[in-house]
Order: structure tokens, then sequence, then C-alpha cells
């Protein structure tokens, strides 16, 4: 069987520093921060989790619904979104994680972009 | 510098908030650069309650009272990060005034990994869930193919040894004109009748000691004596037999498609292996399956044909009438014996 990114880096331990990293930048982020800001804690903790295990294979399921409808009320523009794979990858290059797997999480980023991002005139 | 000094430097400049309260006033003394910079120090008059709307000052106020001492948590947001702070006040010796020290503890990580554990663990378990029910799925499917005993085997080692069962005794049935059945129904109703009939004789067999080996089409084969020895296995499929046919009479009469069959029971050695890599099977072949099948094409409908080895082991207990040998074995004739049901109850039954 296929190794994971997820067991290729340590499982849940490892992830969960990643996970946690991310979730500092993107508080301290002026740009993406406000994003969070009536967000209550275990909800987003809980949503990054499942999301970066689930996009690096692990035990997850985070089906393209969910991600829709957790964004659905938020405006958020391309800017934004190229933002936060920035902090996705600046965060990913500190924990060590090679290029290449790098690219694979990023890519699955980017393939979601459609259900995250909001064109002004689409509102 | 002073000690006093010193101390005051690292009291303010520690990563732990700490203030001094007046418990009467409920003022706060002193805040270090920790506490001020988590709670604020905007309002140097604001009161402990003005701080945290969440606290129970009469809990703690009696808490104080009685122990000296009361902990608590409080969640704020810092920016927009949610902060959570275990609290912890202790009376502080001063006999003229009632002032207690409120050590304040950052645990936001503590409670972020808490979440995230939840978070984790819920997964896992789901996870674990989901794999728990496909492994029984597999166990099913995997017992529905070959015997526990053989399962057990291929779980541990992955392979299942051909071994040699004997003597075992096999039942084997198929259906005067199925063709025919075929061409006049609809596949779907055939198929429907078969998986009826098919579970019945499950029934019936598991009731005796027979398990089913295998279906092919119209073909049904059964054994006795495997993959546990049985002492009585030729009484086993010699009981179910006769009860097929009882019950598909019963059958016939009351639905519009009859199936009538004949059986063909023998006694002998079969031998039991998985058979092949990918696609595997556990088969049951060898001399007894043989001779049973060739039994078969011996029975008139709805009646069962046996081999003298099985007819000596029933030992009377069944109705036996001899037929002629078999034409295609004319080389090695043997003698064909039709069983049925006797007309007074079975002496030796030990079912």
């Amino acid at each position: 069987m296929e190794q994971t990114l997820f067991e290729k880096y340590g499982g849940f331990s490892a992830i969960s520093r990643i996970v946690l990293s991310l979730y500092d930048r993107f508080l301290d982020d002026d740009d993406i921060g406000p994003f969070f800001d009536d967000v209550e804690l275990p909800k987003l903790i809980d949503h990054q989790t499942k999301f970066i295990s689930a996009i690096m294979g692990g035990p997850a399921t985070f089906s393209d619904t969910h991600i829709e409808r957790a964004h659905v009320h938020l405006i958020i523009n391309d800017l934004h979104f190229d933002k936060l794979k920035e902090l996705v990858d600046e965060t990913l290059t500190e924990f060590s994680i090679a290029r290449e797997d790098i690219e694979t999480v990023l890519a699955a980023f980017e393939e979601r972009r459609p259900l995250i991002v909001r064109t002004a005139n689409v509102d | 510098m002073s000690i006093e000094a010193i101390n005051e430097q690292l009291l303010r400049a520690i990563g732990v908030g700490v203030a001094l309260v007046d418990l009467e006033t409920l003022a706060l003394r002193f805040k270090n650069d920790t506490f001020v910079e988590w709670f604020g120090e905007e309002d140097p008059a604001a009161k402990l309650g003005d701080l945290f709307p969440a606290l129970d000052i009469e809990a703690l106020t009696s808490a104080i009272n009685d122990g000296g001492r009361h902990t608590t948590e409080a969640s704020f947001k810092l920016r927009r990060r949610t902060m959570t702070v275990a609290m912890e006040f202790n009376r502080a010796i001063n006999a003229s005034e009632k002032i207690v020290v409120l050590v304040c503890q950052n645990i936001t990580r503590i409670k972020e990994l808490e979440s995230m554990i939840d978070s984790y663990s819920m997964m896992v378990e789901r996870n674990t869930l989901e794999i728990k029910r496909e492994k029984e799925q597999v166990e099913k499917l995997l017992l529905n193919m070959m015997p526990r005993a053989a399962y057990e085997e291929y779980k541990s080692s992955g392979i299942v040894a051909p071994r040699v069962f004997d003597p075992v005794s096999v039942l084997t049935l198929n259906f005067v004109g199925f063709d025919k059945l075929q061409s006049e129904h609809d596949p779907g109703v055939i198929v429907s009748e078969l998986n009826d009939i098919y579970s019945a004789f499950d029934r019936i067999g598991e009731q005796f000691g027979c398990e089913r080996i295998r279906t092919n089409g119209d073909s049904y084969i059964a054994v006795s004596g495997m993959p546990d020895p049985m002492a009585d296995h030729a009484f086993a499929v010699a009981n179910a037999a006769v009860r097929f046919l009882r019950y598909l009479g019963q059958r016939n009469a009351s639905h519009p498609i009859k199936w009538e069959a004949r059986i063909g029971i023998a006694t002998g050695s079969v031998i039991g292996s998985v058979v092949g890599v990918q696609k595997y099977i556990y088969d049951v072949f060898g001399p007894a399956v043989t001779k049973a099948l060739e039994l078969r094409w011996s029975a008139a409908p709805m009646t069962i044909t046996a081999d003298e080895t099985t007819v000596e082991l029933l030992d009377g207990r069944f109705e036996i009438n001899a037929s002629e040998p078999a034409l295609h074995d004319e080389e090695n004739p043997q003698q064909i014996l039709s069983l049925s049901e006797r007309k007074e109850p079975a002496l030796k039954s030990q079912f």
C-alpha cells in the first residue's frame, strides 16, 4: 500500500504541530485573520485538523460540500486565498516537508479554490 | 539594585499574569506586565468583576474565607485569539488587609491541543468503526466461502493447506429440466426461486449436520463430516436428502413453478483446499464428490440414489431398493441403490 504524506511525516504527532503552527499564522495574519474573528476555537481547530489530515491522507474525510458550507458566509477573494496558500507553503517549509509534497498539498488547496473564493459580482 | 527591586522586576517580567486583589473592594492593587498585556490597564479603577464578568465573586470570597484558596478558569479574546487562563487566588498573609494574590497561567495551548485531540480522536473512532464494519463484512464473505477452521488458518498464515477428510458423506442435487425452466421464465424469477430453495436446503442441512460446499446453477453440493469429523455423517446426508425432497414436494404443491430434484449421495474421502491466488475459492473435491455426482445422474426425478458404503452405514434406518447399475459405468459396474424414508420411525436416530 502506498504511504500517505500523513504517515510519511510521522502521523498525528507531527501533523498536530503543523496544524497548530498554521493556526497561529492564520490568526496573526492581518489579511486572513479577520475571517476567524467570530469563529469558536474548538470549531476552528476541528476544521483545520480534519482538513490538513484529509489532505495529507490521514484518517479524515472532509467533503467538498463541507468546505463549501463552512465558507459560504464569507467574502473571500483570490488575494486572500493566495495569502493562505503562502502561509501554508511557509509553514510546511518550516517543518521540513519535501518540496514536491508541499506542491501536492498546495495543489489540493488550489483544487478547492472555486469552493471558497467568491468574486464580487457573484454575491 | 535591592533584592526587593529585583523581585519586583522578575515578577513583572515573568510569563504568568500576577495581580493583587483587595478582597474588600475587589480593586486591583498591582498588575504585572503579563497581566496588563492580557487584560489591559486602560481603567486603573477597574474591579475584578469588570475584568472577569463570568467570575463568581461570591464563590471566590467564600472559598478564600474558608481555605484561603480558589481556582477557576477564564476565557477572553486577545486580538482574535481565544485565550484561556487558569486562575489561582491565594490569600496573602496580611493581618490588617484582606489581600489575595491572583496568578493566571496561560493554558491556551493546552485548550487548543485538547480541542485538537478531541477532533482527532473522533475521526479515529469513526475510522475504527468503519474498519471494524468492513472487517466484519469481509469475514462474513469469507465464511460463506470456506469453513471457519479454514478461515482461521487463512487469517493466521495467509494460506490454507489442502487437507484430506475421510470418511465424509457427500450430497449432490440438481433439477430435472432446468434448461427448460430457464427458457420459460424470467431470469430474475429463476434466481429468486433458487435463492429461496437453496436457503431452505441450507437450513435443513444445518439442522442435520451438513454444510453446503457450493452451488453452480442448479447444482447443489453439501457435505457432512468436515471440517470436523462427525460420527454419523451418512445418516446426516440421508436425512437431509429425504427432507430436501419432502420440502420440494410441499413447495411444488403451492407454487406455480415445479422444481423436481434428483439426489446422489456417496461416502468416501474428499480434499478441502483453497484454490486460486487472486480469485480464490475454498473447494472440496475427490472420490466421494465424483461418486455422488455420478449417482445423481442415475436418480429418477424426486428420488435419491446412494452408494453401497453409505447404505451400509445407514444400517437399515432408511428404505433401500436395488436398481439397475448405471449404463455409463459398464466397465466398473456398481450397485446403485435407491433410498427413501422408512414408513416406521428410524430406530437408531441420534438426532
